[in-house]
């Protein structure tokens, strides 16, 4: 009976593909009505003024060359630069340091491995609560202990290197766990027998990190530094709530301009155009670490 | 090789310190006295600060706004997650190779997607309302929540669901009697992540409420910062109130939680 096969089997196909993308349908009508279609639209937006409840206007690149002609911009700029910098030189080494500590055989590092994760999972807000709480000029214990050491009251949201230092500290706190994850997750899956080969070969500790660890976790390392440079570009959360971008503009970096233009004022043009920046800024790093990764693994 | 755990323990104890001091300092500062009012009394714990909060009257609607937010970005989310996920994982189908779309739209910055989302929602009429905060957090938490999910059912194995089928299960029942309560810890895991990042966002609520009584927890913390500046008592107690939540499910459940988190960055 040839055609009941078929027929049969056209039924099958029709419940193979109908299924998947009936149940698939939801989250792909929402994620592009929602996200992808507004990511494009982000496009248009910075090239209108769009007063909220009126018409939008044409105005080209207008929202763009208001921002490249402020200072206030390009300070927003170096200012996302240098906290990216800090944050990724002050955790990848801790978060390093921690994986290779909490994958240890030691008994009981595993549970440091769970609780050290505490700080990714705190709200920013928060945790910068729990930060200015630390250096109030006349209740902090960090002040405190500083002046005792010193001699000097170290005014930390107020002076503009200080500012810069503790958002850079309190981002750096948040995001190490994640990167302590991931680069644990590489060094439990090295096989001990490495190690055991390169001890018979005479390779002391540096040696057996230099040639067996640090190769073997790369991807991981840089899977681990890629997300947190995207999410710390795009971060405004962690530093608004610290210091609102101040003292002045100093620590007004990209994500919290975009806030205060998009969600204070209501600045639909100028917060699109900044918004623009930052997905290319996203889109580049991407591009950068895959090509880091690609050209590494050719070698 | 004594003196090589003597150092990582160290090690280990040192970025403890790193780790808990913010918190435990917080707690602390949460439990003194307010300056002046009976510093010298004898009692140790003083809930003084814990009892200003929970009186002011607004703050027991921040956490229902919270509260609900976060449950209805769990309760819209999870299902999307579980039928996507059950997708990608259980068939073959012309596109499937599409959803590395899932790893890479929460790369792009969210607060740019807000902006014209402030203008849709205008539009949609769920400006200001938190029918949109909820929206957003599902907008921006299913792409990884089906990740996970996906992750979760394709290590179950295959042959306990095909044994189902041929005893007579429809397709979807297997789904909903076999891998879904074999998923039941994966699943758990997704609903804590939604959960996590639905209570502590003040992002999307920032975006698209306005009225003070539609603020949620994080946002109404920032406004507790913005209007009493150094009362460390009170915001280090309302502080430690929105902490516990999200900490306490994270170490309930932190094994699958981790274990999804890892295997949605593609590792």
């Amino acid at each position: 009976m040839p055609s009941s096969r078929s027929s049969r089997k056209g039924l099958y196909l029709l419940s193979r593909y109908r299924l998947p993308y009936l149940l698939l349908l939801p989250a792909v009508v929402v994620l592009v009505v929602f996200l992808a279609w507004p990511l494009g639209s982000i496009f248009y937006f910075s090239l209108r003024e769009t007063p909220l409840g009126g018409a939008s206007i044409f105005v080209g690149l207008d929202n763009f060359a208001l921002l490249l002609s402020e200072n206030r911009f390009l300070n927003n700029l170096a200012a996302s630069l240098r906290y990216l910098v800090g944050v990724l030189a002050l955790s990848v080494p801790l978060a390093y340091l921690a994986a290779i500590l909490v994958s240890s055989r030691l008994r009981g590092a595993g549970i440091f491995r769970t609780v050290f994760m505490l700080p990714w999972i705190i709200a920013p807000v928060v945790s910068s609560i729990l930060f200015r709480t630390m250096v109030d000029p006349y209740s902090g214990p960090i002040t405190a202990a500083l002046e005792w050491l010193t001699g000097e009251k170290f005014l930390f949201l107020v002076k503009p290197d200080l500012a810069v230092l503790s958002i850079v500290v309190h981002s750096a706190w948040r995001s190490f766990p994640f990167e302590m994850l991931l680069i644990a997750a590489g060094l439990t899956a090295i096989s001990p027998e490495l190690y055991d080969s390169a001890k018979v070969d005479g390779a002391g500790a540096w040696s057996q990190f230099r040639y067996v660890t640090l190769p073997l976790t790369r991807n991981q390392l840089f899977v681990a530094v890629l997300l947190i440079t995207i999410w710390t570009l795009q971060d405004a959360e962690g530093v608004y709530s610290l210091t609102q971008g101040g003292p002045g503009y100093v620590t007004e970096v990209a994500g919290v301009r975009l806030f205060k233009e998009a969600f204070i004022y209501f600045n639909i043009g100028i917060g699109s155009a900044i918004g623009v920046v930052l997905i290319l800024l996203s889109i580049l790093f991407m591009i950068l670490y895959l090509r880091v990764i690609g050209a590494g693994e050719s070698q | 090789m004594r003196g090589r755990d003597v150092l990582a323990w160290v090690g280990l104890v040192l970025i403890a310190v790193v780790v808990f001091f913010p918190i435990a300092w917080g707690i602390k500062t949460s439990l003194t006295a307010p300056l002046g009012t009976g510093r010298l009394s004898t009692p140790l714990l003083h809930l003084e600060s814990y009892r200003y909060i929970l009186s002011q009257p607004l703050f027991v609607v921040y956490l229902k706004n919270s509260l609900f937010v976060s449950l209805g970005a769990i309760a819209t989310a999870l299902p999307m997650a579980v039928m996507g996920g059950y997708a990608l994982a259980r068939f073959d189908f012309p596109g499937k190779r599409l959803s590395v779309l899932l790893l890479v739209l929460p790369l792009l910055p969210a607060i740019a997607v807000l902006v014209p989302l402030i203008v849709y929602m205008q539009r949609l009429g769920l400006y200001n309302t938190l029918y949109a905060v909820i929206l957003a957090n599902v907008v921006f938490n299913t792409p990884f929540a089906v990740w996970m999910v996906r992750g979760f059912f394709a290590s179950i194995p295959y042959e306990i669901e095909e044994a189902a089928t041929m005893d007579g299960c429809s397709r979807l029942g297997s789904l909903w009697r076999i891998s879904i309560p074999l998923a039941a810890p994966g699943l758990i895991a997704v609903s804590i992540f939604v959960f996590i990042n639905a209570w502590n966002n003040y992002l999307y609520a920032f975006a698209f409420t306005t009225s003070p009584d539609l603020a949620v927890l994080p946002q109404a913390l920032l406004r507790f910062l913005g209007a009493w500046g150094t009362n460390y008592g009170g915001l280090t107690a309302a502080a430690t109130l929105a902490l516990l939540p999200p900490a306490l499910f994270f170490l309930l459940f932190q094994k699958w939680f981790v274990m999804g988190m890892v295997a949605g960055t593609g590792k």
